[in-house]
């Protein structure tokens, strides 16, 4: 089979099994589950075959195919893998088997729309990871909505119809911004000669600072929505926390990347020159992102909202290194992007299992687990530490990259004289110290001291849930350890997109300052 | 007259005009009940095809030449517009039984709505428009189950009444300008800047404003959509409208405007998007809703017209097919009642899903493709008119049209959540399954919506 037909059943393989699970008569939930189960399972294994035949030492993309949509505009139905993309439609393929597996007995009521809606977001999300076209990426990017709004809407908590609306008009509103951006700069592009919808043509565009600094905006608010950035981020502890597991997992695994992997792929390449012109700015909310996440995460009692704002803090991270343009710095957000996918969708699982036991999520109605479930304890342990950064995980591995990325571009913008920068880098090392006090505050009275539990016989893991752990903790490592590799694959786009950032830096307003 | 190009160019008038005489006669010899609703349907989708027919091979003919010429663009608006009311004609057999006088009615409707988009005077306008609107009045007071039926046809009666004199006070005043009735003389008269032509310009503009319910004279659509049966409702929402803007955007053509005209075609399809939007979300009743809902979408439909480019008429084409089907889809999925009125009140749509998951399903989808998510079709129909107008240069003004369209997400997910998410209701209300002419007419608009879906570069190169 050739790269481009996997990559093409990638990314319809979810739609088709959505049919087959419609075409299932109702009242047989195993074959349901199953359909959902071996799907992502098939998609998980080409997407590993893709990723180890996806070529390093290549620039551009790769496995691609493009077919006309709407001729007439010059849009594409333009699918690829590339740098920017490949770890993360891996993590997304990775995730998918993983989030069915948790869901088996969480789930109960309208099961063929539950796993039809499952399977509908990871078509929606891998299409956006793939899209090399501007209008195809929109398209995955709002379809998104859709199976969200249910998941949360449907099958979530007691407050789920607010916390869904809230999410939706949030998101949307941005969306929106966006859309009007785009419309926008695809007429400009038309008016420059470039009559194309594909995002490598339109990163050779060169529009004028302002219209630049108007699109940036437009485009940067819906991306800082979907990060979530401070002071936008309120949506998220809402929506994590009535959200059924299977969503949070979703949320905090995939669908939190897709912002940060908007700005990687388009906020900060299309428009270089408002990039500079707001690097300032964004790097002051990405600290503030680090820090104030991580002291709202400090004072929470609800277990799902102290990781849903561990969140808001390591996508923080992940801005920071963006925001440095240094390559370091680049790379080791894409590795923090994968890394809190994994360690996120792993501490929503696993608070997903203790709730499935106890029906609580009150922080105050744990202690001492570890005598109780032992094994259970053992990965909770491993997840809270690869959140905080302990070398050998991956979280070592992002958070390290990242500061010392954005200590590099602050320290070389302070010799060429300008010492803004220095200060919010060296606020964002607080945020370590921060999120391992409160991840082991969160630990320490959840694991140990005198055992309590809400329900008299807890069990501990049984053999799935075990499974499911263990991949995620294998995956942790492997990121941890070997970081080499996966890297050398993002390091052709990251090189690209520090260069083509850099390379408006005669013509922005802040050339003088770091020249 | 040129009797070749009158025979072959009016074939779908000459279906229609043919069909009526039939559905009189049949109703004087025969009692059949099923009778005028098959004639009817075979009738429509006879005169759809013809138009369909006369687009693909490009016929152009000038039957009556000054008053009736036939292009392909007008061919194709003809097919979309007559297909529409296919699957109006499958839930009219729901609603009404034998339906009494509704299909002649309607068949004559569609003939003044095929008439007037050929027309090249405004004497041809004229005669359609009126021949258009008028058997709606009565159409309006067939569902006579309530008490709010005949005042909502008398309003919508008297509104239009308003919208024809100031239809022919604006022709008279280009006439004066002029000396001539061609069609031609507004568009020329759109860039003039004498007070005469400014003048008989925005009147004309003006009436059909009040046709296509634009703020402010929209407050008649809310009544008529709620007091007429729901296959009434659907053929005003998706027939007349198309009819009212397709013949609108022949009368403007691609001329230059002038600024007042400029400003006329901005705020109010403006204010239209924004009020409708905001009004629907306090709505009771699904039908209410939708009315509002038209009212925004005629703003989207009339900011189309500042865009210049030739591609604008397809694009209006583009969105009335994929609002007509989608309005129509929606109110096939409302479930079947005793009386209209208690049917389409949107509590009674609470667990929708639980009940009958096909009807929530496709009420869903027709809601997402209203709200234009992506990737139904309703996101591509708002992505080419704001495109046109982003070219013609008005950026805040499509910066300002979707994020009033924005407004509308929230009563559009309002519906997908009583629908998903509601609690039972507590009496067994709208229980019975959906009748098979309503399963049927949500087919017949699922089946072009999953075109249109994945293949709407396919539709719209051919528009």
């Amino acid at each position: 089979m050739s790269e481009a037909l996997a990559l093409q059943v990638v990314l319809w393989l979810p739609l088709a099994g959505m049919l087959a699970i419609a075409a299932v008569p109702a009242g047989a939930p195993g074959r349901v589950r199953a359909i959902a189960f071996w799907v992502m399972v098939l998609q998980f294994v080409l997407t590993a075959w893709l990723y180890a035949r996806f070529d390093a030492a290549a620039t551009g993309v790769q496995f691609a195919t493009r077919v006309p949509w709407i001729a007439e505009w010059g849009v594409y139905f333009s699918i690829g893998l590339d740098g920017y993309n490949v770890l993360l439609v891996l993590l997304t393929g990775f995730l998918g088997p993983l989030v069915v597996a948790g869901s088996f007995t969480a789930v109960d009521k309208e099961l063929k729309l539950f796993y039809a809606m499952v399977l509908l977001i990871q078509f929606a999300m891998m299409g956006t990871f793939l899209a090399q076209d501007l209008f195809v990426f929109y398209v995955f990017w709002e379809t998104m909505l859709i199976p969200m709004f249910l998941l949360i809407g449907i099958w979530g908590g007691p407050r789920r119809i607010y916390a869904t609306l809230k999410f939706v008009l949030y998101t949307a509103f941005g969306s929106i911004l966006m859309l009007a951006a785009l419309i926008y700069l695809v007429y400009a592009a038309n008016q420059a000669g470039v009559d194309s919808y594909a995002i490598a043509d339109l990163y050779r565009l060169k529009l004028p600072p302002d219209v630049q600094a108007w699109l940036f905006a437009a485009f940067a608010l819906s991306f800082a929505i979907k990060v979530p950035m401070f002071p936008l981020h309120t949506w998220l502890p809402d929506a994590h926390v009535e959200a059924p597991t299977t969503g949070s997992v979703i949320l905090a695994g995939v669908l939190l990347k897709m912002g940060t992997y908007g700005f990687i792929k388009l906020g900060f390449p299309l428009f270089p020159a408002a990039t500079l012109q707001f690097a300032s700015w964004i790097l002051v909310l990405s600290v503030a992102s680090i820090v104030i996440g991580a002291c709202l995460a400090l004072v929470q009692d609800d277990i799902k909202k102290i990781i849903a704002y561990s969140s808001i803090s390591h996508l923080g991270y992940v801005m920071l290194g963006l925001i440095s343009l240094d390559l370091i710095g680049i790379q080791g957000a894409i590795v923090q992007m994968v890394s809190h996918g994994l360690t996120a969708a792993g501490l929503f699982l696993v608070v997903g299992m203790i709730y499935e036991r106890c029906h609580t999520r009150e922080l105050a109605a744990y202690g001492g687990l570890a005598k109780l479930v032992p094994l259970y304890s053992v990965a909770f342990m491993i997840l809270t530490l690869a959140s905080i950064g302990l070398p050998t995980t991956s979280g070592f591995t992002g958070e390290f990259l990242v500061l010392l990325g954005a200590f590099r571009s602050a320290w070389g913008q302070h010799l060429g004289g300008d010492s803004f920068a220095l200060v919010p880098t060296v606020v964002a090392v607080t945020g370590v110290v921060l999120g391992a006090l409160y991840m082991l505050r969160f630990a320490a009275s959840f694991l140990f001291g005198p055992s309590r539990a809400p329900v008299a016989r807890l069990a501990d893991v049984n053999r799935r849930e075990a499974s499911i752990l263990a991949a995620l903790i294998a995956a942790i490592f492997w990121l941890g350890l070997f970081p080499d590799e996966p890297m050398r694959k993002t390091e052709a786009a990251a090189r690209e997109m520090q260069q083509l950032v850099t390379a408006a830096r005669g013509t922005s307003v802040q050339a003088g300052s770091t020249r | 007259m040129n009797w070749g190009a009158f025979l072959v160019g009016m074939l779908p008038e000459h279906i229609l005009l043919g069909g009526l005489l039939l559905l009189i006669v049949q109703a004087i010899v025969s009692d059949s009940p099923r009778g005028p609703a098959a004639a009817s349907i075979v009738i429509v989708a006879g005169a759809a095809l013809a138009a369909l027919w006369l687009a693909v091979t490009g016929v152009q003919a000038v039957p009556f030449p000054g008053q009736v010429s036939v292009t392909p663009a007008v061919s194709y608006g003809k097919a979309i517009a007559l297909a529409l009311a296919l699957p109006v004609l499958l839930l009219a057999r729901d609603d009404l039984g034998d339906g009494g006088p509704l299909y002649p009615l309607l068949v004559s409707s569609l003939y003044g709505l095929a008439l007037m988009l050929s027309s090249d005077s405004f004497l041809t306008l004229f005669l359609g428009l009126e021949l258009l609107s008028l058997p709606v009045y009565a159409m309006v007071l067939l569902g006579l189950k309530r008490e709010s039926s005949p005042e909502a046809a008398l309003k919508y009666l008297v509104l239009g009444g308003a919208a024809t004199a100031t239809f022919l006070m604006g022709v008279s005043l280009l006439y004066g300008q002029s000396g001539t009735l061609a069609l031609s003389t507004f568009s020329k008269a759109l860039g003039s800047p004498y007070s005469l032509a400014v003048g008989g310009c925005a009147l004309v503009l003006l009436a059909f404003f009040l046709k296509a319910a634009i703020v402010p004279f929209h407050a008649w659509a809310p009544d008529a959509y709620d007091g007429a049966s729901i296959p009434v409702t659907a053929y005003m929402a998706a027939v007349v409208k198309a009819g009212v803007l397709l013949a609108a955007v022949r009368l403007v053509a691609e001329a230059p405007l002038s600024p007042v005209i400029t400003g006329l075609l901005t705020a109010l399809p403006l204010l239209s998007i924004v009020w409708g939007n905001l009004a629907a979300m306090k709505q009771p009743g699904l039908r209410r809703m939708l009315a509002y809902s038209s009212i925004a979408h005629a703003g989207y439909l009339f900011l189309a017209f500042l865009g210049t480019g030739p591609q604008r008429h397809g694009a209006l084409l583009f969105y009335l097919l994929v609002y007509g089907l989608m309005t129509v889809l929606a109110l096939a999925a409302v479930p079947a009642d005793a009386d209209d009125g208690r049917r389409d009140r949107l509590e009674l749509l609470q667990g929708l899903y639980q009940r009958q998951p096909f009807a929530a399903i496709v009420l869903g989808l027709a809601m997402l493709s209203l709200a234009g998510i992506p990737p139904l079709p309703g996101f591509v129909a708002k992505f080419v008119i704001f495109r046109e107008v982003m070219a013609a240069g008005h950026t805040a003004v499509a910066v300002a049209g979707l994020v009033g369209s924005y407004l509308g997400l929230y009563f559009y997910l309002r519906v997908i959540q009583l629908t998903f998410m509601g609690p039972q209701p507590q009496a067994a209300v709208g229980a019975l399954p959906m009748r098979s002419a309503a399963w049927a007419a949500a087919w017949l608009c699922l089946l072009p919506l999953l075109v249109l879906t994945f293949l709407p570069g396919w539709v719209l190169a051919r528009l």
